[in-house]
């Protein structure tokens, strides 16, 4: 590949042959992260060593696994421009859904479809008011986001639900493939596929041109609507599965359980390296925004400082992500 | 009194650099007290980058800039661009005074306001400062708007305005009132004017003398503009010397009329391979294109296109449909400003051909546009924000080209284009109509209207019709007189 500098041509000559790309410097900012990602491990590893145990491993792995999914889905809402506040309320929801209908009798088949279907309903829902009604991301998802919290209560009047079935751990803790538990698998299928799906395929490239210019690429005859949409019903799903995921883990249903994890959701974006205002952002910076929030808080556990102080650190870590990303464009 | 030999601005051997691009490779620019100076330079030269660095925008790899005054304490610089910078939803007079609320807590009240924004206004347009200072900046013109800015930028006693292609959306009596105005203000209060232009009869009417600057050097200094010939400056722009093109009228087939144009006052057929001109402010034309591009239905026009198997319903119809459109707003409704070079060039084709995947090829297919658009890029993986204004407008081009359309609109496609890139853009447009697509173009420059179409549709400042010029007709007096506008 040609790095060296080009000779600036005049104006009537031929311009300078354009360089190829380089996956190298197409992953640049994420391989920062990455990085990041490792001195943090080895940073807590000095204090502790047992964090740089492979037992610790798996358990940042299995920790991480539902905020890495759910980040996923809300990386393609911020790529278009949006917000969604509601995933955490769907990930709740979509646990007492589904562990209630498994203690009505439902299969785990078709408990876990009708847990998905909060996610695609929910999803549904923002997507039809952002788009069609025409209302602020912000705001339809703020009220989806109070009313499905409130659901999650409300079908169990507030207590929470065990799972009775005997092989539903398996959706989590099972292997498909020998020697890789299903929750890596699935972390590594999304991830794969949304870098795919967002990289190569047309309709992946839109969720960029609508978070970059809604004008611009509606006027370029790109489905501005319907791929908000689309990106909403994704972010739903995706919340959905990982609720999923943690109530097969915990074989527990609490209607707090996704509280926290929006807003985790959303900072796992951004130090991925997507910005609010749209138009970037990649999966695999998503998912190592998601690790990162998680060795932090698996770190401040091991070191034994007060678990009050992972947000504090989270924040830090946000702040230092966003300035290094700031930096590094100008 | 003032002295003549202070610079009020000088800049001393500029360098910057984008990556591997050196952009300035040492620019040396000087204005003085109570000149015009008009910037010039080709798409690419450096000028917006110089203009960025000067007004804080980016930061400078190495040079100086002095910055000296000849009324208050603190020098400034302020800067109009082509494309406005109000605030939409606040008062004309909100507007002007919200750059002197620098305290931040001060309450500027509402009588105030006023009288500090009608005494901004009325220095440059009495009747607009008795008329406009409560209405909405969204309400005003693109020519209102622009003396609003300028007026803005007067009343915090800049010492240098920078005016970056102030002309290009105002009627021949606009610009002659705001050269007036910008003569008395140099006269009056010693300030420096920076006007950057690339339509020569301007900058001859008002400049006093003019920089050049060619790849990143300043090629032509501080020189009056009476010494230099057209030729000279061209030249030193590195610009292929003015051509006459004699551009002879082609032959339809009025048995292929393409589409025809059903107005209240006139019903208008377009021939395929046709170059239609819309001339005249955009009240008129917006409507005949926004029917065209599928972003909206008029009430006073309505498309019969006959071999077509529909009418443009949405934009997505409309590329479906083989319509390509460049908007004239390059900003807002055009570039896609966070995505590669690549994606911008191939979105529209992406959704005319179905391709539901990224190919590989597409690498090839962006390279051949990008070479044949003759594009200054560094890689097709770049933003578009790395490209010269001139460069984003051949990008906007590219999306179109060679797609086989069966009609294309284009707003202003030349607007802060060099001439040398004037002439890549009428080439592409003329080749594109000899491939039978029908040309759709809206310009206020009624000289490249003149000499690119085949027929021009004349508007006046109220959106009526005002005629059809045959070409046999064209000619710049009849075409001013009917739109109120010259170039």
């Amino acid at each position: 590949m040609n790095t060296k500098a080009q000779p600036m041509t005049s104006n009537d000559s031929l311009p300078p042959a354009p360089r190829a790309p380089s996956i190298l410097s197409a992953y640049r900012s994420e391989m920062a992260i990455a990085i990041a990602c490792i001195a943090l491990l080895v940073g807590v590893g000095i204090f502790v060593p047992a964090a740089l145990s492979a037992g610790n491993f798996a358990n940042i792995l299995q920790a991480s696994a539902p905020l890495v999914i759910m980040s996923l889905g809300v990386l393609v809402v911020i790529i278009t421009g949006g917000i969604d506040l509601s995933v955490g309320s769907i990930f709740s929801l979509t646990g007492m859904v589904t562990a209630l209908a498994m203690a009505n009798g439902f299969g785990d088949v078709s408990a876990s479809l009708a847990g998905l279907g909060v996610g695609l309903v929910f999803g549904s829902i923002n997507g039809a008011l952002i788009t069609l009604v025409g209302l602020a991301p912000f705001v339809v998802t703020l009220i989806t986001y109070a009313v499905a919290a409130s659901l999650a209560f409300i079908v169990t009047n507030g207590r929470s639900l065990g799972v009775d079935s005997p092989d539903y751990w398996l959706f989590n803790s099972g292997q498909i493939i020998p020697g890789l538990p299903n929750f890596v698998l699935f972390c590594l299928l999304f991830t794969v596929a949304l870098e795919f799906v967002l990289r190569k395929v047309t309709a992946g490239r839109w969720f960029y041109s609508v978070g970059s210019s809604p004008m611009a690429a509606y006027l370029l005859g790109i489905p501005v609507k319907r791929t908000r949409f689309a990106a909403y019903v994704i972010s739903g799903t995706m919340a959905s599965f990982a609720g999923l995921l943690t109530v097969s883990y915990i074989l527990n249903a609490e209607a707090t359980a996704g509280a926290s994890l929006m807003l985790q959701a959303i900072a796992a974006v951004v130090i991925g390296g997507a910005s609010l205002s749209g138009g970037s952002g990649s999966a695999v910076g998503a998912v190592l925004g998601a690790l990162m929030i998680t060795i932090i808080q698996n770190g401040v556990n091991l070191i034994g400082i007060n678990s009050f102080w992972q947000g504090s650190v989270t924040g830090l870590a946000i702040l230092v992500a966003v300035l290094i990303d700031r930096f590094s464009h100008r | 009194m003032l002295d003549a030999d202070l610079p009020l601005l000088s800049v001393r051997n500029l360098q910057k650099s984008f990556g591997a691009t050196r952009v300035l490779r040492g620019v040396n620019f000087t204005v003085r007290a109570g000149q015009i100076h008009a910037l010039l330079g080709g798409n690419g030269a450096g000028k917006s980058t110089m203009i960025r660095i000067m007004t804080g925008g980016i930061r400078k790899d190495d040079g100086e800039i002095m910055l000296g005054s000849q009324r208050g304490a603190e020098p400034k610089i302020a800067i109009v661009h082509q494309e406005l910078a109000l605030v939409q939803d606040l008062s004309v007079a909100e507007n002007i005074a919200m750059v002197h609320a620098t305290a931040g807590l001060t309450i500027v009240r509402a009588g105030q306001r006023a009288e500090l924004a009608y005494n901004a206004l009325a220095l440059l347009d009495p009747h607009l400062a008795r008329s406009a200072l409560h209405r909405k900046a969204a309400d005003l013109s693109m020519h209102e708007g622009q003396i609003v800015e300028i007026a803005r930028a007067l009343s915090i006693g800049a010492d240098v305005l920078l005016l970056d292609e102030p002309t290009a959306n105002l009627t021949a009596g606009e610009t002659e009132r705001l050269f007036a105005v910008l003569r008395r203000l140099v006269r009056e209060t010693g300030i420096g004017i920076v006007f950057v232009s690339h339509r020569m009869k301007e900058i001859r009417q008002l400049c006093d003398v003019c920089t050049i600057i060619r790849d990143g050097l300043t090629v032509v200094d501080a020189t009056p503009l009476d010494s230099l010939t057209d030729n000279d400056i061209m030249q030193q722009m590195g610009q292929p010397g003015a051509r006459e093109v004699a551009h002879s009228r082609r032959r339809f087939d009025m048995a292929e009329a393409g589409l025809v144009l059903k107005g209240a006052e006139a019903v208008i057929p377009i021939h395929k391979g046709q170059i239609l001109g819309l001339a005249g402010s955009p009240a008129g034309p917006s409507q005949v294109i926004a029917l065209l591009n599928g972003t909206g239905r008029s009430s006073s026009w309505s498309l019969d296109a006959k071999g077509w198997p529909a009418r443009p319903a949405s934009p997505r119809d409309a590329v479906a449909l083989g319509i390509g459109y460049v908007s004239g707003d390059r900003r807002h409704k055009g570039v896609l400003a966070q995505l590669p070079i690549v994606d911008n060039v191939l979105a529209s084709r992406r959704v005319r051909e179905k391709r539901y995947m990224v190919r590989a090829s597409e690498r090839r297919e962006c390279l051949d546009l990008v070479h044949a658009l003759k594009l200054k890029a560094g890689s097709i993986r770049d933003l578009p924000s790395t490209l010269s204004g001139g460069n984003q407008q051949k990008l906007l081009i590219a999306r179109w080209l060679g797609m086989s359309l069966r009609l294309v609109v284009f707003e202003e496609p030349t607007r802060g284009v060099d001439i040398g890139t004037k002439r890549d853009i009428y080439d592409l447009i003329r080749r594109m109509a000899e491939e039978g697509t029908i040309v759709v173009w809206w310009s206020t420059e009624n000289v490249e209207l003149l000499e690119l179409c085949d027929e021009i549709l004349a508007f006046d400042t109220d959106g009526r019709v005002k005629g059809l010029l045959p070409h046999d007709r064209f000619n710049e007096d009849a075409l001013a007189d009917l739109t109120g506008m010259a170039a």
